[in-house]
């Protein structure tokens, strides 16, 4: 099969393996459900926003992931290392950087990121469209809401602003274009920042009320394939920084990240198809063989050398919960670890900074991201898992989403193309 | 400390405070209802939504019954557009004794109540997931009743006959001179200032907390709290609500209500109204039950659970005079306790509320000393009056489609639209988050508040703009009393539902973070562990 790799899921996880598979020559195909969680998340690359040992929240990353994988070595990013994480952050930003759309951010501070709700998010790296809105930066911003978009509320925002001591004021948008239109929301708008004529029209209105302010702050909604131009370009028309402030889902951030991903996985020769949910596979040898996934129109049989596992812990379905306290992985059927007893899932403060048992639980892999059962040893050779799959971490407590993600994902696809060549090898050489 | 002067106080904003609040009004007494929190925050509010036949009783109790089938006619009558005319099915599955089938249809001929057999055949070509083993069923006009929107409607109808409703006041004590009460000393949550109200007589209509009321009188008797736990599924699997056919139990109905189905429930003791948890063996019983009805019902989407204290009176005086059935009690302290200036109305079902308040105050005019009829079966409540129509499940998305409003909805999951939720705050008053929820179900679908959570902070704080810290705060008291429904039935699907929620309130939003207090003073303490547990 000449190295084939299959990447099960097109959350960031999925996407940095089979990128870096692609990259390392395997032939890649990523078969998802649906899309992952780009879609649904901030469109930032949050690494550790908050310590899940020590509490409080992380300041410099260099120090406290290193003290975290000191402190918990089952923790994802202890199968990664520091250096896998820096490495996944650098493949990130360049592959970003190339499609027009540079990440900022630093390893020695985390970035504060202000939210749709006037909240600030602690991230490693942020969509340059989302720089000018660092809560670090001390100066008078104007936050921008548009009537019937209740996704952002300017008011709210503001007033949270202003208790951090950064002067403040909000500019609920009612624009003529907007009226006529049955719905108001982030796809909708971001399609009409693409163009010029939206772009003039919520200019002309905004900028008499700019006043004194250095930068203006709109919901993340500044255009899809162009964001970068249409920020440009209203910072051109206003004559003060523009930021984008993420919102709850969908995600237009996000999907930016997402398809920037999915056009370099296609750029290295690989393939990305969604509509295809994995419910099995067939294996021989302690190897799986095939994945069988079920679509609208048929099922089937995709072979393979080797497989990333990259379907996400109980968020992205790849684990399930069940009544009787049983935790199942879905794909392949592997072991999971995580409290049996329901009683220990979950506890009574919902914001507890410790976050939750059960979303502690997932796969116990090796060092070579391999699922491993109870002998402590490899249940399939050629299967490597990525992402929220593995388990030890509540990666939402934490704010390590995105980072858990593509530094297992990279490490990830990188193993099962070497899986894969390796296997490619020996069938080529029998 | 503000002082208030009323001719009758209320105390108990459920639906026996509404209730005698809106007699009072229309007898034409200056009447003023205080409520510790909002409109039917306590057990009104947290019942299964079921408008009886009488059905459930027509053995066990048939006085009750009978009181049931004559107000489920008045209700109909007087607030149609707050209940759904489902029917009620009466069914003998395999585990139920064939034996109470010629108890039941006897005793819903005595109490009136029209039962006609439907052919097994037929019930399951009308309600397809019905467990197909059963033997026998009976129609009975069972319905299902937004108890909510009814409290409300019924308040508004007061207030158009002049009374005044304090939400968010607690009574703290009340007002004794010699062997009178006064009035009562409140508490005004949300100003965070004292309040006495001065009054010719106080109704003491606070259900499963009126034992303590009384107490702060000197005045004793027991009010036993008694836990029911219900379960409400993604699926209306049935619209028509399904009884079991024999004496009554835990987990022997499922009642289909807006746009879930809702098992219940369980009766347990419960030492305090406010304190209490949700057992994990209650969830599973119900699941078990309701897989007796409706098999696969345990392997659907479990959206939320929660419990509601009946109030149970408990006899401990025995020479004392009260109007009593094994329904509802109505203590005359002046008769009972000699202590006059009050009255207890306690006990009773939703479906009662509007007699047990008619036989209240009947006994307020003879305390008072005046006669005056009650109006309150004979004119309907004003929503309903102008369209006289029972509610419909579609009813919401007939409006939508006909205003052309989907893309002001706030709540996607309940089809809440802005201007409900503006109206809810405006109108309403709605103090908090849950209030607001109670007005026009925003959270109460699938998604359990993750995406209108946050719209609907926004709009108060754009409303009220009230300090930062306090919109903050209403959203976070709002996603801890959601996350209390859902604890007991976190798996599977809703698990993951769960999950993402997270993700938008902590991650995308990071709500913790957000200024102000952990939990405001406003925060619902029911569902908490009793002291003294985790």
């Amino acid at each position: 099969m000449n190295g084939t790799v299959v990447v099960v899921g097109a959350g960031p996880a999925g996407l940095m393996a089979g990128l870096a598979a692609a990259r390392a020559g395997a032939r890649v195909r990523v078969l998802a459900k649906g899309w992952g969680l780009f879609h649904w998340h901030a469109g930032c690359v949050d690494v550790l926003g908050y310590d899940p040992v020590g509490g409080g929240r992380i300041v410099s990353l260099r120090e406290g992931l290193a003290a975290l994988i000191a402190a918990r070595p089952d923790h994802p990013y202890g199968l990664v290392g520091v250096d896998g994480v820096l490495a996944a952050l650098a493949d990130v930003s360049t592959v970003c950087a190339a499609a027009g759309y540079p990440l900022v951010g630093s390893f020695d501070r985390n970035r504060l990121v202000l939210t749709g709700v006037g909240g600030a998010r602690p991230t490693c790296l942020a969509p340059a469209t989302m720089a000018a809105g660092d809560l670090d930066r001390g100066d008078p911003a104007v936050i921008v809401g548009f009537d019937r978009f209740l996704d952002l509320t300017a008011g709210l925002v503001a007033a949270n602003l202003e208790h951090r001591g950064i002067p403040s004021r909000a500019v609920t948008l009612d624009l003529p274009s907007l009226r006529g239109r049955r719905f108001v929301n982030g796809p909708i708008l971001a399609a009409l920042f693409e163009t010029e004529s939206f772009r003039a029209e919520v200019a002309a209105v905004l900028s008499p009320k700019v006043g004194r302010a250095g930068r203006v702050g709109f919901p993340a909604v500044l255009g899809l394939e162009g964001a970068a131009a249409v920020v440009a370009d209203l910072r051109r028309r206003l004559g003060v920084d523009v930021f984008e402030i993420p919102v709850a889902p969908p995600s237009i951030p996000g999907i930016r990240l997402h398809r920037i991903l999915v056009a370099a996985i296609r750029a290295a020769g690989g393939r990305v198809h969604d509509g295809m949910e994995a419910v099995g596979s067939e294996s021989a040898e302690r190897r799986v063989t095939a994945l069988l996934t079920e679509s609208a129109a048929r099922n089937l049989r995709t072979r393979a050398d080797a497989f990333v596992l990259a379907t996400g812990g109980i968020l992205g379905g790849g684990i399930v919960g069940h009544e009787d306290g049983e935790l199942t992985e879905v794909v392949f059927g592997l072991p999971v670890n995580g409290p049996g007893d329901r009683a220990d899932w979950l506890r009574p403060d919902f914001t507890d900074p410790a976050g939750h048992p059960v979303y502690r639980s997932g796969l116990t892999v090796d060092a070579e991201l391999r699922p491993v059962g109870d002998d402590g040893m490899p249940v399939f050779g050629n299967v490597h898992v990525a992402g929220g799959a593995i388990g030890g971490a509540d990666a939402i407590a934490e704010r390590s989403v995105d980072g858990i993600a593509l530094a297992t994902g990279r490490y990830a696809g990188t193993l099962a193309a070497a899986t894969a060549l390796d296997r490619s090898e020996e069938a080529a050489a029998s | 400390m503000r002082r208030v002067q009323t001719e009758v106080l209320v105390i108990g904003g459920g639906a026996t405070g509404t209730g005698i609040l809106r007699d009072l009004a229309m007898r034409g007494f200056d009447a003023l209802l205080v409520e510790q929190r909002d409109l039917s925050h306590g057990t009104t509010g947290r019942y299964h939504g079921l408008l009886h036949s009488g059905g459930r009783y027509v053995v066990k109790d048939p006085k009750a019954a009978v009181e049931c089938i004559e107000e489920n006619r008045v209700l109909r009558r007087i607030m149609p557009h707050c209940i759904e005319d489902t029917d009620g099915f009466f069914v003998v599955t395999p585990w139920d004794d064939i034996d109470y089938v010629s108890k039941f249809v006897e005793g819903c001929r005595v109490a009136g109540i029209p039962c006609e057999e439907v052919p097994v055949a037929k019930a399951l070509a009308e309600e397809p997931y019905l467990n197909r083993r059963i033997s026998h069923c009976f129609r009975v006009p069972d319905g299902s009743a937004d108890s909510f929107l009814s409290a409300e409607d019924t308040v508004a109808s007061a207030r158009e006959h002049g009374a005044v409703l304090l939400t968010y006041h607690r009574v703290d004590g009340l007002v004794r001179e010699g062997d009178r009460v006064v009035g009562a000393r409140c508490h005004d949550l949300v100003a965070g200032e004292d309040v006495e109200v001065a009054a010719d007589l106080v109704v003491n209509a606070s259900g499963a907390w009126a034992g303590r009321i009384a107490a702060g009188a000197d005045i004793h008797f027991e009010v036993l709290a008694g836990k029911g736990t219900m379960v409400a599924v993604n699926h209306r699997m049935v619209n028509t609500v399904i009884n079991r056919c024999k004496m009554p139990d835990d987990g022997d109905i499922i009642v289909p209500i807006h746009t879930v189905a809702v098992i219940g429930t369980t009766d347990e003791r419960v030492g305090d109204p406010e304190r209490f948890t949700i057992e994990p063996w209650e969830i599973r019983l119900m699941l078990e039950e309701g897989e007796k009805l409706v098999p696969g019902i345990s392997q659907m989407r479990i959206l939320r659970a929660w419990a509601g204290v009946r109030p149970l009176y408990q006899e401990t005086s025995t020479d004392e005079t009260r109007d009593v059935t094994r329904a509802y009690a109505m203590l005359d302290h002046g008769t009972r306790d000699g202590v006059e200036g009050m009255v207890t109305m306690t006990g009773g079902k939703w479906t009662t509320f509007r007699q047990m308040a008619e036989v209240c105050v009947d006994r307020v005019c003879v305390k008072l000393g005046v006669e005056r009829p009650c109006r309150t079966h004979l004119e309907p409540l004003p929503q309903s009056a102008a369209h006289p129509r029972y509610h419909w499940l579609g009813a919401r998305l007939a409006t939508i489609e006909e205003e052309q409003t989907y893309g002001d909805l706030v709540c996607e999951c309940e089809l809440a639209t802005r201007d409900q939720v503006v109206d809810s705050i405006v109108i309403g008053e709605a103090k908090t988050i849950d209030d607001v929820r109670r007005d026009v179900r925003v959270g109460m679908g699938p998604c359990q508040g993750g995406w209108c959570a946050a719209r609907v902070t926004g709009l108060i704080h754009e409303l009220r703009s009230p300090p930062v810290e306090e919109s903050n705060v209403a959203l976070r008291d709002f996603l801890q009393e959601r996350w209390k429904g859902l604890l007991p039935i976190l798996w599977g699907s809703q698990l993951r539902q769960e999950r993402l929620d997270e993700l938008v309130h902590l991650s995308v939003l990071n709500v913790p973070d957000l200024p102000g207090p952990t939990a405001s003073r406003l925060a619902p303490v029911a569902y908490q562990a009793p002291e003294g547990e985790p």
